[in-house]
């Protein structure tokens, strides 16, 4: 354990060293040379320590200031939500889920600045995905635009108890390779370790309405998997008629709802928050969990025996068999139009995103965050050969097939995720006694009332 | 007999001198003597109570966002739950400090230790106090299933997450157990204010138990029952804490009261016009009371 | 014969008397059986959600998970870690325990200050426009807190003031203030205007009068009204985590709702946390426990 660190530092080191002679180029000595930044702080807290590695490592290089405010999650997406509303803005802002609540409306309203001279920097480093959610509609353009700077990214892995499997005498390798195959895999185990143990349950779904991010990401993969992820297209168009769509959604209602009824998912599970999920894995009282990036696995980090038993494992293919597309979450920055210094907020984040400066930054938050740039991964082994977890999870973010959040291309998709739209279907089935029909086509339809609000003209 | 003046209420009123007190008013720098002390009250009104009210009307002036709340399930329901919420808690929790409060008149220690107990919900800070009860109900490791499940042998449901009127009622009884405290306390003074030779003299007219209260008591408390329970239905209504901590407005959303609809408006879905329009909202039911309020107070002069 | 007469009425009497004697002392008994029963079920009521602070607090962090109604076993590490801020989140503690803690002082002494200066102008100068100030009072005093709250959030960015105690300050004074005017205002009416007119013969300015005389007589209200507005700024939330952020400018309260920002919950550091943080307005409200209700009992009920 202190040998990692000690390595890991190490390699910080070097990282850092290393960003700064290659950054030298675009530093700009603006007049004015302070820049106020507001970061969202991190889970563990390796990430927020780079994130101050960072800061002091651009001062030096740059010779500017930043004042930064490293604030939780939950109060950093009020005071940016508060800070557009009423014009008194930080010049940089950063938030994991800026990709699916704040960007997209903001955007739209014209309230962010153009940022295409800071993503064309590293254009050709970005994966295609983060590239496709930096690029928002604004309506009183209509036009698309870079106003997001990706820095982070991450998908929603499968985190697996090896032991509990093991204990009910099976064997993760049989696992089957498609979706709905796959979580039935794990429902039989059910049985077997209620023999031990009460209340535990085999799948992590999260039908949960409390978000803000877990339930709607649960339901995204199983409508992917089932065929439906052209409910909205990257032109931003709705497709709730097309028949593909609509039996996906039924499809991947029927499959969370009939699991839950059957009871192999725990009850409290449809008003979880996005916390509570890891909770119940922690205490293992589930055997598997579908969850956003590997915090799961890194909030054990320093207890080797549970990390160890923990199995990260990639998505398996989609219910056609071919490889799943996940949903790539792309965590960024974006400059509202009211911040006071934008060359130095623009200089700081053309730093930031340097492949070296972003890859030494992710890796002292010990890689819960992925670097949105395939090269960067690839070259060091840290991310694809060092760790079973990261190695699956880098896998799965940025080697095989993603698409972006459906908010990147109509931001009225944010609306709908902040509505727990899918949560609520899910709980109109298992509540109400709805058919899994009727509770898509309700549910459609309060997407299409939602979507209207944000027509996206065609290009 | 004795009754009847007691109804009339005459011999417990004191009412104001009426004289000035000053008399022949303010004269010379007495005038920016009055200025100075009245003016931070002034200030701090337009400051942080005028401005902000100005502005949340100014921020939610667009009818299309009511037409936006009226369309919404979620609202609706929300708007069943508050009225659910504020009748039932407000009227359970003054009701029981009514009785409470005639509880805690009786003699003995035990009963005045007991007190000191009963009131630690109040003095306790609601958001850890509503923490615990939020995990106590948890359906697979609260207290409430474990201990359910080691005593009895079964296993309880969710009790936050099954339904949403199980899930409606732990937050009222959450409610009632963070603010009965408090109004049972001030009920208890206004009980200790009753003079006990009325008291006396009931009981030589043969007042005894519950005559005593309906004849006695119960008049003489009617007043500051009825403030009471007006103030306490507008604090319940603008309660965030128990509904926010205790339920979360779960399971799907269908246990939201405006108080907490507004915030989720306004910082969740990232609109805060939404926000203060959900809010607003409720003005058509506030303001009557609010009215009714200010003319009982001023006729009355009753004191919390 | 008076005695013969005074025998018959004892003959008379005795009986009935010894049977309603025995009735009442079944009533009695039945009454204390009732009384017990009663305490009993409050003891319950009031402790179960605190026993579950308590029991959250003295397991380890695994056990919060687990079937037991008691942990298996009890330790008090939880407290150290709070107290040595030996967690991630609680590595502000103590700065953040001041900052409860200036808020509060700072909330009771405005809410003090402001009210007593306004009630005296009202109650005691009865300056012509009193009335609008008390009603104005009374008009805060029903706004629910919660529903200022985001006009509010927005206001303090144009104050300049997001992010800063001064903020949450003004916002528990906002609410605190109307309260302590009624109280001060009912509680002035008992003490004799005489005083008053005496003072200003003798030639003391309104100022003398307020300071010398109001002040001092006001006490027992000043105590009840300082020990409401303390409680008002330690029990409240909703603005605080609004209005402050940082880590440096947290107050506690907003220091425990960071534990449901992360994916690993450490409830049993938060829940010792919230007891350490419990301590202070108990221990206070009981101190000023017979004085508060002194203060609430004037005026009582009037009509």
């Amino acid at each position: 354990m202190i040998e990692l660190n000690r390595r890991s530092v190490l390699r910080g080191a070097v990282g850092w060293a290393a960003a700064g002679t290659i950054a030298s180029p675009f530093i700009a000595h603006a007049q004015a040379k302070t820049a106020t930044v507001l970061w969202v702080q991190g889970f563990v807290k390796e990430e927020d320590e780079a994130f101050k590695n960072l800061v002091a490592a651009y001062e030096k290089a740059s010779g500017n200031k930043i004042q930064a405010s490293i604030i939780p999650f939950g109060p950093a997406m009020q005071k940016i939500v508060a800070g557009l509303t009423s014009g008194d803005t930080p010049d940089v802002m950063f938030h994991d889920i800026a990709d699916q609540a704040v960007v997209p409306q903001n955007t739209w309203n014209d309230k962010l600045i153009d940022v295409s001279d800071v993503v064309e920097t590293q254009k050709d480093h970005f994966h295609p995905t983060a590239l496709l959610a930096s690029k928002y509609y604004n309506n009183v353009t209509k036009q698309r635009g870079y106003t997001y700077v990706p820095l982070k990214a991450a998908v929603l892995p499968i985190h697996v108890w090896g032991s509990m499997v093991e204990k009910a005498g099976f064997k993760l390798s049989d696992a089957p390779k498609n979706w709905d195959a796959f979580w039935d895999f794990f429902k039989p185990m059910q049985k077997k370790l209620r023999e031990k143990q009460r209340g535990v349950y085999v799948h992590g779904l999260q039908p949960t309405t409390n978000g803000p991010a877990d339930g709607n990401n649960t339901f995204h993969h199983f409508l992917i998997a089932n065929g439906g992820n052209g409910i909205v297209t990257p032109d931003g168009q709705p497709h709730l008629d097309d028949p593909q769509v609509k039996e996906a959604v039924i499809k991947a209602l029927t499959y969370i709802s009939t699991s839950y009824k059957e009871g192999y998912v725990p009850p409290g599970a449809l008003s979880w928050s996005d916390a509570d999920d890891n909770n119940a894995f922690h205490a293992k009282q589930i055997v598997m969990d579908l969850d956003g990036t590997i915090s799961t696995e890194v909030a054990m980090y320093h207890e080797k025996e549970k990390y160890n038993d923990v199995v990260t494992m990639k998505l398996p293919n989609d219910n056609a068999g071919q490889p799943m597309k996940a949903e790539l979450g792309i965590a960024g920055a974006f400059i509202a139009k009211t911040a006071k210094n934008v060359p130095v907020a623009k200089d700081f984040l053309k730093y930031a995103i340097q492949p070296e400066v972003v890859n030494t930054y992710l890796k002292t938050g010990l890689g819960r965050w992925l670097p949105p740039m395939p090269e960067v991964v690839k070259k060091d082994p840290f991310w694809l050969k060092e760790d079973p977890h990261r190695t699956a999870y880098t896998t799965e973010a940025l080697i095989d097939p993603t698409v972006p959040n459906y908010p990147c291309f109509n931001p009225g998709y944010a609306e709908v995720n902040a509505q727990q739209v899918w949560g609520i279907a899910v709980a109109d089935i298992v509540k109400e006694g709805m058919t899994a029909q009727a509770a898509a086509d309700k549910a459609l339809k309060r997407i299409g009332t939602v979507l209207a609000k944000y027509p996206v003209a065609k290009a | 007999m004795t009754t009847q003046t007691l109804d009339a209420g005459q011999p417990l009123v004191r009412r104001r001198p009426l004289r000035l007190t000053w008399r022949g008013g303010l004269q010379g720098s007495e005038y920016a003597w009055a200025i100075a002390f009245t003016l931070p009250y002034i200030g701090l009104f337009l400051a942080f109570v005028a401005y902000p009210v100005a502005f949340g009307a100014w921020l939610g002036h667009e009818p299309s966002l009511y037409a936006e709340l009226a369309e919404d399930p979620i609202y609706q329901r929300t708007i069943v739950n508050t009225i659910l919420y504020v009748g039932i808690a407000v009227n359970l929790k003054m009701f029981g400090a009514l009785l409470l409060s005639g509880f805690f008149m009786r003699p003995g220690w035990w009963v005045k230790a007991l007190l000191l107990v009963f009131v630690l919900p109040w003095a306790m800070p609601a958001l850890p106090a509503f923490i615990s009860i939020h995990w106590m109900l948890n359906g697979q490791w609260g207290l409430l299933n474990n201990f359910l499940w080691n005593v009895f042998g079964f296993d309880g449901p969710g009790w936050l997450d099954t339904s949403r009127w199980l899930a409606l009622g732990w937050v009222i009884l959450s409610h009632i157990w963070k603010w009965m405290p408090f109004w049972t306390v001030i009920l208890l003074a206004g009980r200790m204010a009753i003079p006990q030779d009325l008291y006396e003299a009931a009981e030589v007219d043969g007042a005894t138990g519950l005559t005593r209260f309906t004849h006695v008591t119960f008049p003489l408390l009617a007043n500051l029952y009825l403030v009471c329970t007006l103030l306490s239905t507008i604090f319940t209504l603008g309660d965030f804490n128990s509904v926010y901590f205790v339920s979360g407005g779960g399971p799907a959303l269908s246990t939201h009261v405006l108080a907490t609809l507004g915030i989720r408006d306004a910082f969740e879905v990232a609109r805060p016009d939404l926000g203060v329009a959900a809010v607003l909202s409720s003005l058509p039911l506030m303001i009557p009371l609010v009215l009714i309020l200010m003319r009982k107070l001023r006729t009355t002069e009753v004191t919390l | 014969m008076s005695v013969a007469v005074a025998d018959a009425r004892i003959a008379t009497v005795s009986p009935a008397s010894a049977e309603r004697g025995r009735q009442a002392r079944r009533v009695r008994r039945w009454k204390s059986v009732g009384a017990a029963g009663i305490a009993v079920l409050l003891l319950i009521w009031t402790l179960v959600p605190i026993y579950n602070i308590v029991m959250v607090a003295l397991e380890s962090k695994g056990d919060v998970f687990t079937n037991t109604i008691w942990p298996d076993a009890p330790s008090l590490d939880s407290f150290w870690i709070v107290i040595t801020q030996g967690y991630w989140y609680l590595e502000h503690f103590w700065e953040q325990f001041g900052n409860s803690l200036y808020i509060g002082v700072g909330t009771v002494f405005f809410t003090l200050a402001i009210g007593s200066l306004a009630s005296f102008a009202i109650g005691r100068m009865r300056i012509r426009y009193g009335w609008l100030l008390s009603n104005a009072a009374l008009l805060t005093y029903v706004i629910p807190a919660s529903f200022l709250a985001i006009p509010f959030y927005r206001i303090m960015q144009i104050y300049g003031l997001t992010d800063n105690l001064w903020s949450v300050i003004a916002a528990e004074v906002t609410f605190a203030t109307p309260y302590a005017i009624f109280i001060f205002h009912q509680y002035g009416v008992s003490i004799p205007i005489e005083l008053d007119e005496a003072a200003r013969i003798d030639g003391a300015s309104p100022g003398q009068v307020y300071w010398k005389i109001y002040l001092p007589l006001m006490a027992p209200a000043l105590v009840a009204v300082g020990t409401y507005a303390l409680l008002l700024a330690w029990n409240e939330y909703l603005y605080q985590f609004l209005l402050l952020s940082s880590k440096e400018s947290m107050s506690v309260p907003v220091a425990l709702a960071q534990f449901f920002n992360s994916d690993e919950a450490p409830w049993n550091y938060m829940m010792a946390t919230a007891i350490v943080y419990s301590i202070p307005p108990v221990a206070i409200y009981y101190t000023f426990r017979r004085r508060m209700a002194a203060g609430l009992t004037m005026g009582g009920v009037k009509g």
